[in-house]
């Protein structure tokens, strides 16, 4: 009974070491896991403060005031360097946290932006039919009473000169 | 005057009135072309004044100088300012062919500016690991505002400066929205340095 015992013991110890070598060998060490991690969290980073300006870019365009967004992308951009210098020192628990706040930053940033675009267009378009209003009846009206006004003026041209008594010339020579 | 004279006038008042009543309009069709586009990029000594720059440095100093840049864009842009460090065998960057330098990065800044906004950060470092043997220096590392960088350069003595020299030099890039990555935007600052071991 005892031999029994100790023989599954002993097979249940080899399972155990062939399942955790296996373990290591599909996932690979987890400290280069750490390092990709980092890594391509970083390279995240990167691209969520690029989509970021994108979207401000695109705001300002449209007509937004956009200096507070752009305080807040220096903000990202000082953080994104600071999770590449972890990165860089091989740090990636630091590289990690840095870029997950420089995400966080940037995609707000990006929503606040799409906000300001928004806002901006629609602000634009009714500047737009406003001015457009203005030229199109301003210019309407004026045509009119200068219309009006050169009729007047002209009745009363016609109406002075058919009233004119005609003058006597001497022949003085 | 005569009536067509009159009319005449009529029609010179009255077109210069419809133009003035378009000109709402016109503003939101009509767009003038903005003036010249560019960015300055910077370095200033530490009083912010374009003196004092260090020159003689060693490894026991720390240095500080100020790096600065300015949008002249008519729009945002995004910049990185890299930091580079050669000696004075390899190439600078080429303005005339707006090539960067081959030097690896050694330090990023990343910059945000709005157009005729100005940005300045300081710039402190210092040397590590320098030594000097049978007329050639090495320096081993660079710290750049508190951050330990590897970096090992090697300078032959040059008998004309009297010194082993050295250059940081600066590269401005800039962020090209339509093809989603950064590119040499041909502008670039250095200061020229004589590295010596710790006196």
């Amino acid at each position: 009974m005892s031999g029994l015992f100790k023989r599954c013991l002993r097979a249940s110890a080899w399972l155990l070491l062939i399942l955790m070598v296996a373990g290591l060998l599909s996932y690979g060490s987890p400290c280069v896991k750490g390092a990709d991690d980092a890594s391509v969290g970083v390279g995240n980073a990167d691209a969520a403060v690029r989509q970021a300006f994108n979207a401000t870019l695109e705001a300002e365009r449209a007509g937004a005031n956009v200096s507070g967004l752009i305080l807040r992308l220096n903000e990202a951009g000082t953080v994104l360097g600071e999770a590449e210098i972890a990165l860089g020192k091989g740090n990636s628990s630091e590289a990690t946290s840095e870029a997950g706040q420089c995400v966080g930053i940037a995609e707000s940033v990006k929503s606040d932006a799409d906000a300001l675009k928004a806002s901006a267009l629609d602000e634009a378009r009714t500047v737009f039919w406003a001015y457009l209003a203005f030229s199109v009846v301003g210019i309407a009206v004026f045509v009119v009473a200068l219309a009006l006004v050169w009729r007047r003026f002209k009745r009363g041209y016609v109406g002075r000169t058919l009233g004119m008594k005609p003058e006597v010339a001497h022949d003085e020579a | 005057m005569k009536l067509e004279d009159y009319k005449v006038v009529f029609a010179v008042v009255g077109l210069i009135c419809v133009l003035l009543l378009a000109v709402p309009a016109l503003s939101l069709a009509v767009h003038f072309p903005a003036g010249e586009k560019f960015s300055e990029l910077w370095v200033l000594g530490s009083g912010h004044m374009a003196e004092d720059y260090p020159f003689n440095v060693n490894e026991s100093g720390s240095y500080l100088v100020y790096l600065g840049v300015e949008n002249h864009l008519s729009s945002s842009a995004y910049y990185e300012v890299i930091l580079k460090f050669r000696n004075e065998s390899e190439p600078l960057p080429n303005e005339t062919a707006g090539v960067f330098s081959s030097s690896p990065p050694l330090y990023v800044y990343h910059a945000f500016l709005q157009d005729g906004q100005s940005w300045e950060q300081p710039l402190s470092f210092s040397f590590l690991q320098v030594s000097a043997a049978q007329n050639q220096s090495v320096v081993g590392g660079l710290t750049v505002n508190g951050v330990t960088l590897s970096v090992n350069k090697h300078a032959v003595w040059d008998d004309e400066g009297s010194g082993y020299f050295y250059e940081l030099f600066m590269e401005l890039w800039i962020y090209n929205v339509t093809s989603d990555a950064f590119q040499f935007h041909n502008r670039f600052v250095g200061l020229w340095l004589n590295v010596t071991a710790a006196s």
